[in-house]
């Protein structure tokens, strides 16, 4: 085995397809996670929202090459012509049966080890996992650290239903997802926000998806990225008709009121029991809540020319300040198959 | 896609590829300048324009993007818009789009995040494009005829035996044509046999040129096509000279005679057993025909002014086919006619005594 992905969600998903589509073997590759299936975690999470569209467009998909995208695979002229206009958003639906159909084409099942992993050590030529093999290149995707819960309230993406009376915390697509669901359910709805949320059609402006932006943003000091990523930290969601619900704003909940928190992930490594035993014991750069990453999301104090230490998912931050979209798993993911194929 | 300067002009040029091959291929000068042109306009706006503007640019300004292109090649350089050229910059535009949305992401997984940069094969062949398409211009450029100005009179006849470009100046005793591509631009012809005589020659361009004075024809073509534009045929020295004659060139490439105006010869414009164009003329005072299509010749004779015709004005003769249309007829004894097996089209002329 050269390869460890340690996770099993999306973005571990999305880094086994390309590497596969790079021509590594189902046999080189170890997948280390809590969940056969890699939609699960989320599944769950986008079924508590009922979330029936995707906020990433038409190349938001798990396979290894951009194209085909959604609107292609929907294979609707209407698809595509919103897919031109940027106006479209695949279901969730078509979303997970694409993953899934990922899932069973890449082997993912093949290579898969149900194990929660506690410890990553840096060793001579690789990495040991839970003292484990010696792996030459490992990409860490274990996801959000957990949710933020508010005393007394439920949390939007754990399952619940919705009281006559609900009032809803945060100001971004998941709170502007429960308003519109408590909405439609008949309820009475207060927002509870300090802030007036940020509209914007993605998590982060479209030019930090793209080299256009990033090259900038990589070449920021530390303190100025610090700020940029707390910028862009911001909860939002899309402009537009669709999302525009007019509703009283409160400091806090009514007396009365169901309270769902729509308060989001707990942030940082130090919420994060693997990374925060890997920075302890290798002495990592960290700055504040961030892993210091060098641009192609990889470790630089443990990535040489014979082995690679990638992070993807959220923890990727430092690298691709939307490193918590599909856009952010796909960037880890090629940066880490280049570095697995140009040493075979 | 957030392009990156380089990714714009790396999908710009590799997307230019199959145009290129395309119009390598047909083996045409205006479409070799067709997709230079394309590259040129398309690369000066990406580093003059888009990479300024555009941060972000969706999928559908490709569209208006490629009509402001395409309105900006045809007004700088006054190019023709013709069928064909039209059909090789919608491929150039498709295959950008068909390149840019399916292809490039397929092959190159970072196409999309490294903002349309196509890595190290696709500079290389993004410079391979670049350099083919500036050796084509550079070819073409170095096989351009030369340009000689005239100044004043020149005594003729003037013989042109190699491809030129003549411009300005006058000529007495009229100037024989011997080669192909040959131009004469606002060149007065004074006297001669033959004014401006054209023989076993194609490509042959004359635009704006007068003739005086001559004893048969003002123009005078033999087995050559030629484009005849705004010229002025007057003055005869002589009962029997025609304004322009072409003959004998059915297997040529076809003429044109467009924006002449020619007075007081014996027939205007005559033609033999040629493919013309006569469009835009106007015929005054002729002894005979004012326009006479002949000979099994094939062609349109439009939107023409025969004023003052002793013989017919426009006569369609010997198994032509003439289509005649919005001509305006005044004072001809006949106006139209059809003779010996011709067949003449007729729609909206107008006849006038």
């Amino acid at each position: 085995m050269r390869c460890a992905i340690v996770g099993s969600g999306l973005a571990a998903l999305a880094t086994y397809a390309t590497l596969r589509h790079a021509g590594v073997g189902s046999e080189e590759i170890a997948v280390f996670g809590t969940h056969t299936d890699p939609t699960s975690v989320w599944r769950e999470r986008a079924a508590s929202i009922r979330q029936a569209r995707m906020r990433s467009e038409s190349d938001g998909h798990l396979a290894a090459p951009g194209f085909p995208g959604l609107a292609v695979r929907e294979g609707t002229l209407s698809a595509l012509a919103r897919s031109v206009t940027n106006r479209y958003h695949p279901t969730v639906e078509l979303f997970l049966a694409h993953a899934n159909e990922v899932r069973e084409r890449t082997g993912w099942d093949e290579s898969f080890a149900e194990r929660r992993v506690a410890h990553i050590r840096a060793g001579e030529g690789g990495f040991t996992v839970d003292g484990e093999g010696t792996f030459a290149h490992v990409l860490v995707a274990t996801g959000h650290p957990g949710l933020v819960h508010l005393p007394g309230a439920v949390h939007a993406y754990e399952p619940h239903a919705y009281a006559p009376k609900v009032a809803i915390v945060g100001a971004g697509m998941a709170a502007a997802t429960e308003w519109r669901n408590a909405l439609a359910a008949g309820s009475e709805v207060v927002s509870i926000r300090r802030r007036e949320p940020l509209r914007r059609s993605l998590n982060v402006p479209r030019a930090y998806f793209s080299k256009r932006g990033l090259a900038a943003f990589h070449r920021l000091a530390p303190t100025a990225r610090l700020a940029v990523l707390e910028d862009l930290g911001r909860p939002s969601y899309p402009p537009g008709r669709d999302w525009d619900v007019d509703l009283p704003v409160a400091d806090a909940p009514p007396p009365g009121f169901q309270v769902i928190a729509a308060t989001g992930f707990r942030k940082g490594w130090r919420e994060d029991s693997l990374l925060g035993d890997l920075v302890a014991a290798h002495d990592l750069e960290t700055h504040a809540r961030f892993l210091a990453l060098a641009p192609d999301s990889t470790v630089p104090a443990l990535t040489d020319d014979r082995r690679t230490l990638s992070i993807a998912g959220v923890a990727g931050q430092w690298a691709f300040p939307a490193a918590d979209t599909i856009a952010g798993a796909k960037y880890a993911a090629r940066a880490f198959t280049r570095r697995v194929c140009r040493t075979r | 896609m957030s392009y990156t300067l380089t990714g714009r002009i790396q999908s710009r040029l590799v997307a230019t590829l199959p145009p290129l091959l395309v119009a390598l291929g047909i083996h045409r000068w205006w479409a070799v300048e067709l997709v230079a042109l394309m590259l040129l306009f398309g690369v000066a706006l990406d580093v003059c324009v888009y990479d300024r503007v555009f941060e972000y640019q969706p999928g559908w300004l490709a569209l208006p993007l490629g009509l402001v292109e395409l309105w900006l090649i045809v007004l700088s350089m006054r190019m023709p818009v013709t069928w064909p050229a039209l059909g090789l910059y919608a491929l150039g535009w498709a295959t950008a789009q068909v390149c840019g949305h399916a292809l490039f992401p397929r092959v190159r997984l970072e196409y999309a995040q490294g903002g349309g940069e196509l890595g190290r094969i696709g500079a290389l062949v993004a410079a391979a494009v670049a350099a083919v398409t500036l050796a084509g211009i550079a070819g073409a450029v170095a096989v351009i005829p030369p340009t000689v100005h005239l100044h004043g009179v020149v005594r003729g006849p003037l013989v042109i035996d190699h491809a030129q470009t003549l411009v300005g100046g006058t000529v007495r005793g009229g100037i024989l044509i011997r080669a192909s591509h040959v131009t004469l631009k606002d060149v007065t012809v004074i006297g001669g046999e033959n004014g401006i005589d054209v023989e076993d020659a194609e490509h042959v361009m004359l635009d704006g040129v007068h003739v005086f004075g001559v004893t048969l024809d003002g123009i005078h073509v033999r087995r050559g096509s030629v484009m005849v534009k705004d010229c002025h045929v007057s003055s005869p020295n002589g009962p029997w000279v025609q304004g322009i004659d072409i003959s004998f060139a059915m297997d040529k490439g076809m003429s044109m005679i467009e924006g002449c105006t020619i007075s007081g010869v014996r027939e205007g414009i005559v033609t033999h057993w040629v493919m013309a164009d006569i469009t835009h003329n106007h015929v005054s005072g002729t002894a005979l025909r004012g326009i006479d299509m002949g000979e099994m010749s094939m062609g349109t004779i439009e939107h023409n002014t025969v004023v003052d015709s002793k013989g017919v004005g426009i006569l369609c003769l010997d198994h032509s086919e003439c289509d005649i249309k919005r001509n305006t007829i005044s004072g001809a004894q006949r106006p139209i006619q059809e003779q010996y097996f011709a067949h003449a089209k007729l729609h909206k002329n107008t006849i006038e005594e």
